[in-house]
């Protein structure tokens, strides 16, 4: 047969590359790092799209998701990217809040800059256990609402939260402080031994709490007469 | 080199390109030192005075190059129509709220999406004409941005975390610009409220120096066809009434009204009317309007060959040179006579439209029951009939809109789009005496069925012989009530629309065929 | 003989009937220059063998610029022309479009074949040909696609021709044209009217004799045509008197048709003007878009879209039909003709994006729900005109955006067909699929 495509022997090569082309291929594949190791977390996490959020699982959930994070360079950015295109995302990997949680904490955890900011305003979803176990030296601003158990087991880091969160937020922390400009849910606290809640709206509800302090519209609300601290 | 000489040395070269966009050689105008290029309709403008201040730092040549590069690439790429201009406009407002961040947001992701275009495809003067132009406020971010995205000195930097944003961005992927321009105007949204303010403390604005885009940009036909493709893109009535009466000033400004194009200021517009209009445009029906009939007698028709056994009768003498030979004698093709029938041309429709409470009011939320009856009127104007409203709610107590036969389309649009939300009860007088104003007119009646005399109206319609297309909106007992009640009329068809978004392309269909068909109504 | 020679005769013969015999606005513009429709598209069906359908209003020079434009630039005075015509009526008969038996010899008991003049000459002109019935319209076919005219088991072959058929607007009280014949029109035009200025003057300058008739040349022509010679001597009796009446034209009205020779040169010259690649690259886009289904394998008109097909925004949706063989045969054939008419060494992109729309506007079907939402739009053109210049510019919009990686998929197609190892390039077009197939990396027999 004849071949049909003879006058595009001369075509030269490749097109022509500004860095902008490098920039956008760079962000897809870390995105496509970070969410190879999301999939690989729920593989081994959540196989049924099932996660139970207890205090174990949540360990585990988080070393496993370090592992997946070796040898990724990714910026603030990319996860915010991440948390987007897992929003979005109507096939696997599913966005299941505790496990993306967990593993967004990490990725802040592990992040390269001392400060992020996630503008997080559009996301469908409200991620829980944000800031998990963000340590010293390390600041995370999330614009947008979050959702439950924000900032447990909070090791130093300082995590501000410019919208609301909901229940159990700054449960287990230990110290660093947690700033949220609106509303919290109940069982604020709970647990924790150690750190500052400072919230610029309403606490709907205080945990059982053994020590820092809690402020709810300037107010100390923890320790105070009213709620001593707990023993556990 | 005059200017006027440089852009036509230039503009072969440019146009070659550009791949030879339709558009007429460039013209040049006074115009100011800040702005190189103004867009009217398809028209390039470019600024004297720009250029002649440009032409101590840079060749005339390359200035006359990289503005005709950055004006062709709009209309051949970004925004290349009116919708796509909405559009990037309607997202980049959901993100700043207000009519000039959202203009200015536009401009800016526009020009960023068509000089990267440029710059990546083509061999273009554009970075060293940013070289030589002012950075301050927006300006200097952008030119930041560019250093960064295609890789040249520029003289700008600063604005590092904003500039990694931004240059994260897929500028040339279409499919990706109504996320990436919400991006892009979250990140420079700051900038553009402090120059707002700045402005509104001191008047004096740094304009784009490459141009505004506005509605300047385009003709009237570009103006309707996009509003008509944004009507069908958008996801409710709100977001265009909101881009509409953002723009309303400018499209009255250019001589766009409710009704249509025309030259000057018509009616003012009504973003809820033009809506439903330009929706049902969407959806015109072709419709024949005078049927063809066989008249019954035979006339000869054409020719074909004589063959043995066929009659003598039929054979053309004259055609067949007097011979009675197969293959040379010829017989003529007999075929029946058609005529146009008795129907002249398509009959008036009385369009009945219940906007009661049940009903959604077309005016907040899309009400497929204006979107049905606004077809319905299309469909009967477009034919040159005329059309009759009446919209009722509580009819009996005054909630009701009587408007005659007429084919004023912006009156009918007002007619079906006013909204009552009381009571539903139908006065079979009103009907009766607009069904007089017409030779047996159509009905097309459109409500959820929830009528108090509902009754009444089936008996109504038993006894009259008019065609009629009831679509009802959602089933109910009401609806049941109404099919049994006038199932055995032939000239009653009954919709039941269970998804209220089906209900426009249910009722077009039908209305196509009932009024192409004519030997079960003629 | 110096470049744009020929070129520079045609554009005299463009002028003369500009100016003098049919008075019209310009309606197309390429390379910064100004033409009509009408003329300029009649010239380029005669230069290069084409077949044009004219549309338009009655009394708006549909015939006539057929005859003029086919009469000057063949040399055939004006009456021979006329006398050849066809035109379209339910009772025309085979006899009066292509021949009748000899009745002298008929009588004798022989069969004989008089041709008519319509067979005989290279000009051909059927007016209202979609009045002719389905009938008659399927008995011209074969003369219409190739010159090949029989009658009687006597066959008569035209080694050079050009067809212009004109017909009103597709309307009540007359026959559509049977779609194998429209398929075999190359271009399609409309003789627009001239506006209320240009046509207060047509006909202002009376005269009681058509400048392009020319009674003694036409008698002799007759006298040949109707003669007993065989066709090729009879073409080249033919010839002679033509260059006596295209001596007649270039003395008295300045102006010079070619001869049969200069005719085949030109036609040579326009042969030989390559496609540069955007214009090779785009028409195949279009083909692309025309011709493809995702779901069967081909457009078929028996077919319909499946839903939610991924290529629902191309133009493969909103067509019925497939895109036949003889369109890429008119688009290449008229955009060479452009080119070589503009010298222009190459074909490019502007004249294909003018050549296109008339070679595909009466060729698509389009689906209903396409002519409504295009129906209200306002515009210059007639509506299939329209629409056809729509979608080309929608293609070309297409093109633009892709037209680096088209053109690195063909090149990369050409590696692969040669025999290197590799792998096509995947893209979201019809044609990055075709490619695919065209080099075996697409099983079409694999469903």
């Amino acid at each position: 047969m004849k071949n049909p495509f003879e006058s595009f022997h001369q075509v030269g090569g490749r097109k022509r590359e500004i860095p902008l082309d490098k920039i956008l291929q760079s962000k897809e594949e870390t995105l496509s790092k970070i969410l190879n190791g999301y999939e690989h977390l729920l593989k081994n996490e959540a196989k049924d799209l099932v996660w139970l959020m207890q205090y174990s699982t949540v360990i585990k959930a988080y070393s496993i998701a370090e592992k997946g994070l070796e040898g990724i360079e990714y910026t603030a950015e990319d996860i915010e990217e991440f948390c987007y295109a897992l929003d979005r995302s109507d096939q696997i990997p599913y966005l299941i809040t505790g496990p993306a949680g967990v593993y967004i904490s990490a990725l802040c955890n592990y992040a390269k800059e001392e400060e992020i900011t996630l503008h997080l305003r559009d996301l469908n979803v409200k991620v829980n256990l944000t800031g998990y176990r963000l340590p010293p030296n390390k600041k995370l601003i999330v614009e947008g609402n979050v959702g439950d158990f924000t900032g447990i087991g909070l090791d130093g880091g300082e995590l501000i939260i410019e919208g609301s969160g909901k229940n159990y937020t700054g449960a287990g922390m230990k110290r660093g402080k947690i700033i949220v400009r609106h509303n919290l849910g109940f069982n604020t606290g709970h647990g924790m031994t150690g750190g500052e809640i400072i919230v610029g709206g309403r606490i709907k509800g205080l945990g059982k709490i053994v020590g820092g302090k809690i402020f709810e519209r300037e107010h100390l609300v923890f320790p105070n007469e009213g709620v001593k601290p707990f023993y556990f | 080199m005059d200017i006027e000489k440089t852009i036509q040395k230039v503009w072969p070269k440019v146009r070659r390109k550009h791949l030879f966009p339709q558009i007429p050689l460039p013209k040049v105008i006074e115009g100011g030192e800040e702005v190189a290029l103004e867009i009217k309709s398809k028209q390039l403008l470019i600024s004297n005075s720009f250029f002649e201040k440009l032409k101590d730092v840079m060749e005339g040549e390359e200035i006359v190059e990289a503005i005709l590069d950055h004006g062709i690439t709009h209309y051949m790429y970004c925004p290349w129509d009116f919708h796509t201009h909405l559009t990037l406009y309607n997202e980049a407002k959901k993100v700043v709220r207000k009519k000039d961040l959202a203009q200015r947001a536009t401009t800016c992701f526009m020009d960023v999406v068509a000089d990267t275009y440029c710059v990546k495809g083509k061999d273009t003067k554009i970075p060293n004409l940013y070289k030589n132009l002012h950075k301050t406020g927006i300006h200097e971010v952008l030119t930041s941005l560019y250093e960064k995205i295609w890789g040249v000195n520029l003289g700008s930097r600063g604005h590092d975390e904003r500039i990694n944003r931004l240059s994260r961005i897929p500028y040339l992927e279409r499919k990706k610009w109504e996320e990436s321009i919400k991006k892009f105007t979250k990140v420079i949204q700051d900038i553009l409220e402090e120059e707002l303010e700045n402005e509104q403390e001191s008047p004096q604005r740094r304009p784009n120096p490459l141009g505004e885009h506005s509605l300047d940009n385009y003709s009237l036909e570009e103006i309707d066809r996009g509003l008509r493709e944004f009507a069908s893109a958008v996801e409710d009535l709100q977001e265009f009434k909101e881009t509409v009466e953002d723009l309303k000033e400018e499209l009255e400004e250019q001589g766009y009204a409710t009704g249509g194009m025309g030259r000057g200021r018509g009616n003012p517009i009504d973003a809820n009317l033009l809506y439903y209009m330009k929706l049902a445009e969407s959806y015109t029906l072709p419709i024949r309007k005078l049927p063809i009939e066989k008249m019954g007698d035979l006339h000869p028709h054409s020719h074909m060959p004589w063959e043995i056994g066929k009659p003598f009768a039929d054979i053309d003498i004259w055609t067949s040179f007097g011979k009675i030979i197969p293959g040379i004698t010829q017989i003529w093709k007999k075929r029946e006579g058609e005529t146009f029938g008795e129907l002249e041309g398509t009959p008036d429709c009385l369009i009945i439209i219940d906007s009661s409470g049940s009903m959604i009011n077309p005016r907040e939320r899309l009400s497929y029951a204006v979107l049905g009856a606004a077809c319905a009127c299309n469909a009967y104007l477009k034919n040159e009939s005329r059309v009759a409203i009446y919209n009722f709610s509580d009819a009996l107590r005054g909630n009701k809109i009587i408007l005659d036969f007429n084919h004023e389309k912006e009156r009918i649009y007002q007619a079906i789009c006013r909204y009552f939300g009381g009571g539903t009860a139908l006065d079979l007088e009103d009907t009766q005496y607009l069904l007089s104003r017409a030779d047996n007119p159509d009905i097309f009646i459109i409500t959820d069925m929830q009528i108090t005399n509902l009754e009444k109206l089936i008996e109504f319609f038993n006894q009259i012989q008019n065609r009629v297309t009831a679509v009802h909106l959602g089933h109910n007992v009401h609806s049941t009530r109404f099919k049994e009640g006038t199932e055995k009329r032939k000239n009653i068809s009954l919709f039941n629309v269970k998804e209220k978004e089906d209900n426009p392309k249910i009722i077009l269909g039908k209305i196509k065929e009932y009024l192409s068909s004519t030997s079960e109504w003629g | 003989m110096k470049d744009g020679y020929y070129q520079e005769r045609i554009r005299g013969v463009y002028d003369y009937i500009s100016n003098n015999l049919y008075l019209n606005r310009p309606d197309i513009e390429v390379k910064g220059e100004h033409f009509n429709s009408a003329i300029m598209f009649g010239l380029l069906t005669c230069l290069n063998g084409g077949k044009e359908l004219i549309i338009g209003e009655p009394g708006l020079g549909k015939t006539t610029s057929a005859e003029y434009v086919g009469s000057i630039l063949y040399r055939y005075p004006l009456g021979v022309i006329w006398g050849s015509e066809v035109s379209g009526h339910p009772e025309q008969t085979e006899e009066k479009i292509i021949g009748r038996p000899d009745l002298g010899e008929l009588n004798q008991g022989k069969e004989k074949v008089v041709w008519s003049n319509f067979a005989q000459i290279p000009v051909k002109v059927v007016d209202e040909i979609n009045r002719l019935p389905e009938t008659k319209q399927s008995m011209i076919l074969n003369g219409v696609d190739r010159g090949n005219w029989e009658y009687l088991n006597e066959i008569l072959i035209n080694d050079e021709y050009c067809l212009f058929a004109t017909a009103n607007y597709q309307d009540r009280g007359t026959n559509t044209i049977i779609a194998p014949l429209i398929d075999r029109f190359d271009f399609l035009v409309e003789s627009r009217h001239p506006g209320p200025n240009i046509a207060f003057t047509i006909g202002k300058e009376a005269r009681l004799n058509h400048p392009l008739r020319h009674p003694q040349s036409e008698k002799e022509l007759h006298q040949v045509l109707r003669g007993n010679k065989p066709h090729e001597e009879k073409m080249a009796l033919a010839e002679e008197i033509c260059d006596l009446y295209g001596e007649y034209m270039k003395e008295n009205l300045g102006v010079e048709g070619l001869n049969k020779e200069e005719r085949r040169k030109v036609k040579e010259e326009m042969m030989g003007i390559s496609f540069d690649l955007d214009a090779n690259a785009f028409v195949r886009m279009v083909l692309a878009e025309l011709s493809f289904c995702h779901r069967y394998g081909q457009k078929r008109s028996v077919e319909a879209c499946e839903e939610g097909c991924h290529y629902t925004g191309y133009l493969c949706h909103h067509i019925k039909n497939c895109a036949s063989n003889r369109l890429p045969i008119s688009v290449r054939n008229y955009s060479q003709a452009l080119a070589w008419f503009l010298e222009d060494d190459e074909v490019d992109l502007e004249h294909i994006r003018l050549a296109i729309p008339y070679t595909l506007a009466h060729r698509i079907q389009w689906k209903d729900s396409y002519l409504s939402k295009k129906e209200g739009e306002g515009r210059n053109d007639p509506f299939q005109i329209y629409l056809a210049k729509e979608a080309t510019e929608e293609i070309f919009q297409r093109y633009n955006e892709q037209r680096e990686y088209l053109l690195e998929a063909l090149a990369v197609g050409n590696k692969a067909f040669i025999g290197e190892e590799i792998s096509p390039l995947d893209g979201d077009h019809p044609i990055y699929e075709e490619i695919k197939k065209d080099i075996g990396a697409k099983d079409e027999k694999s469903l």
